[in-house]
Formats: structure tokens, sequence, C-alpha cells
């Protein structure tokens, strides 16, 4: 019983060609299925259901849901009354609503964002197959990326008119799914503002981050790479495609991964993040950043705002 | 793919003013404005995301003609298309600008943070 990961995000694009150009000829995803609406989508090698990207054509940037995948179809009953005990509005969508998926429950987090959990989507398998599998298939374009590691949701936080929707949405994701906070940034006078969290229901310390912002959007998606090297070369990927990169090749001290941001050609931020972090278990203490370390937990080496981090997000 | 680089067959350069400060640079007619403002390492106009999306580098331009790119509707509506404002990243002059920095988020990434990360 529980969630397991994060299962998709659909996201609005400006220019769809620009953006499959991006998403698969620059990070390697191959396009699975595209449906009479004119949405695409997509995964990545490494990954074994359909897919973990759908892309929408818009006249606005930005992510339209975030869906997460659970481990049993009868775990969804048992999430929808629990979130109807928390007092939140949730309804049960049917088979097929969320494309190639199973029955799924529709609500939206304390901060807005609307949230799909479904236990079954549709199995195509790794590129590499499971029988004596190559450790990486030949063929991919550009980077490459393993799989969609996790997303960062930006919420309202207002501490001057007592509003936080990053305590509300950690709250909510901890008490209803059994989410454990690996990490949080606390500011404020009396250090007791959560202003960003990290929460995780893998082995990894973040599948899902709220950070605080004067708007409710999205941060970024970020796909996984496997190490330093990798990094490296994504960023050489990105430089010979002309990628706006907002942040160049660094390593957070929050989750201690191995880090790049950029944008897609609609200017949704996009991570590629490397390396475990650390192994993380529902019993590991909850590291804490203070408001004077911020930026050294954010980007680890410079200790400062770089890029356009927290003005800029779609 | 965005931000390709300029073809010598399309590297006629313009001039461009920003009325707010007076300063002129150079724009060649494929490029976009921010990037060539960028590139003189100008202060002022905001770098995001250079897709159209995120709307910090919003200008209007209040003299000569440019080619645009599609832009986020979430932050330049019909109306204020029609007026002349624009998203820098999505603009290429093909007559000499003038430009003003009108974005309110101009003022929210300028003002200290009070809480760490707002």
């Amino acid at each position: 019983m529980g969630v397991m990961r994060i299962g998709h995000v659909n996201l609005r694009v400006l220019d769809m060609d620009a953006a499959l150009g991006h998403y698969m000829n620059v990070m390697g995803m191959k396009e699975t299925h595209r449906d009479a609406a004119g949405n695409v989508y997509l995964k990545c090698w490494d990954e074994w259901d359909k897919y973990s990207l759908m892309l929408t054509a818009s006249d606005r940037a930005g992510m339209n849901h975030i869906a997460y995948k659970g481990e049993k179809d009868a775990d969804l009953d048992v999430f929808k009354k629990r979130i109807e005990d928390y007092g939140t509005a949730v309804e049960i969508v049917p088979a097929g609503t969320l494309f190639a998926c199973g029955r799924a429950l529709k609500f939206n987090l304390p901060s807005g964002h609307e949230f799909y959990l479904y236990a079954e989507k549709e199995f195509v398998g790794k590129d590499v197959g499971v029988t004596n599998p190559a450790p990486w298939p030949t063929d991919k374009k550009g980077i490459a990326a393993h799989w969609l590691d996790h997303a960062l949701l930006m919420c309202e936080l207002n501490p001057e008119k007592g509003i936080n929707k990053v305590q509300e949405s950690t709250d909510f994701m901890m008490k209803v799914f059994d989410f454990h906070l690996a990490e949080q940034v606390v500011v404020g006078p009396n250090q007791d503002i959560k202003a960003a969290t990290w929460l995780f229901r893998t082995s990894t310390p973040h599948d899902l981050a709220f950070v605080g912002g004067p708007v409710m959007g999205l941060h970024h998606i970020a796909f996984f790479l496997d190490e330093w090297n990798d990094v490296l070369k994504a960023a050489d990927i990105m430089a010979m495609n002309n990628v706006k990169v907002d942040v160049t090749p660094q390593r957070h001290g929050i989750t201690r991964g191995y880090t790049i941001y950029f944008f897609d050609p609609s200017g949704n931020r996009n991570e590629t993040f490397a390396g475990l972090g650390y192994l993380a278990q529902p019993d590991m203490p909850t590291v804490t950043w203070t408001e004077d370390q911020l930026w050294r937990g954010i980007f680890y080496h410079t200790g400062e705002e770089a890029g356009a981090f927290t003005s800029v997000y779609t | 793919m965005k931000d390709e680089p300029m073809s010598r067959a399309e590297n006629i350069r313009f001039e461009v003013k920003i009325l707010d400060t007076g300063e002129k640079f150079s724009c060649s007619a494929s490029d976009h404005l921010l990037r060539a403002m960028l590139a003189l390492g100008r202060k002022g106009i905001p770098s995001g995301c250079h897709g159209g999306g995120c709307g910090v580098c919003k200008v209007k331009v209040t003299r000569g003609t440019f080619t645009s790119l599609v832009m986020s509707r979430a932050h330049v509506s019909e109306e204020e298309e029609r007026d002349g404002i624009v998203l820098a990243c999505r603009v290429m002059p093909t007559s000499d600008l003038e430009v003003e920095v009108v974005g309110k988020l101009k003022k929210a990434i300028t003002r200290p943070k009070a809480f760490g990360l707002v």
C-alpha cells in the first residue's frame, strides 16, 4: 500500500514542434502516443510505463497537472477516504481519463496544483529489456535521461498575510500520503516559517518539493542522470543545442544532488539531477537549513543565488 | 530550436534605444532583443527562460517594427500585444527600435527578500 513515485507531468507548451525537439533530441525521450486533441506523450529509455511526460499545446507555459503512481488499485479507496477526512474535495475519475491509466483520484493540493493518483498505467518496458540487458541503449539522442525523477512546485508564501501553502501542502502530503520530510528551509525572525520542503516516498531524498513564492506555479521537473560525468556531458549537449541554461553544473547542499537548471523552449524549467544524494528512509531525521545558509543549501559551491532561480518560473 | 545562431544572410543590424536609461545597443535582425542586451552586459532587464514563457523580460516597443515568436498569454494579453508590449526574448527587429521596460516583475526582482525566498 502506498504511493510509489512520480508518474507523469502534463506541461503546457507554446510550440509543440519546438517542445518535441527539446524533449526528444536534447533530453532523449521517445514519443509513445499522440491523441486526437494533439497531446503528445513521451517516455525515457529507463522507464517502463507508457509515459512520464504529457505535452499540451497552449497559449501559456506551465503545468496542467501532476500525477503520482500508487502501488495497488485498492489503495485508491483508502486514500480517497483519507483525503475526504482531511477536508479536501476529491473525485475518482474512471480508467482512461488519464490516457493509458486506470481509475485515478483527482484533487487539488492546498497550494492549488491539480494532482492525480493512479495505480495502473500501460506497460511498455525499458529500451534495454529485461533479459540480459545492456546497461544503456546506444540509439538514444542527446542527454538520454533515465527517468522523470521529481518535480518542484512553487506555493504561495506570504508570511505577512499569514499565507504559507508550503506548510499546508507539506502537511497534506505527509498526513494523507505518508510522504517523509527529508529536508526543509526555515525562515523568519523565529526561524519557524517553512519556506521550502523536500519530501520522499522512494529511497532518494525527494520525489516532490515545495518552495514558497509570490504565486503558485511550476518551478521545475527533473530528469535523472547517473553521475557527475553525465552532468558535464549533459551541459555540453545543452550548449550544442543552444538550450537556455539557468544554472550550470553544481552540487545542491540540500539533497546533495548534482544539478543543471535549464529551460525548455516554452520557458518551463527543467533540471538534470544526478546521484543518489543519500539513502532516504522513513526513520531518518529531517535536515534543516536556516535562512542565513539557504543559498548554501541550494547551490553548495557558491552559496549564492544563481540564475533566475526564485524570480522566474511558470 | 530557440536561440539559433544568426545566419550570415540575416546579419543586418539595427539600433535599439532603451528609453528608461537612454542607452542604445545593436541587435541583428535574426537575434532577439533580450540576448542582444545581455551580450552587452546591460543591467535592468531581467533574463529568464528565453522561451516566452516566464514573462520577466517585458518591454513596450514605442517606435519601430519587428517580428515576434509566440509568447505566453499569461504574461502578454492580446490587448497588450496590440499596444506593442512584448517579451524581449521573442522579438527580432526589422527596423531601429525604441523600447521601455514595463514589467511589474521588475520591482519584485529588485526588491530585497524579506523571508529568504519571498
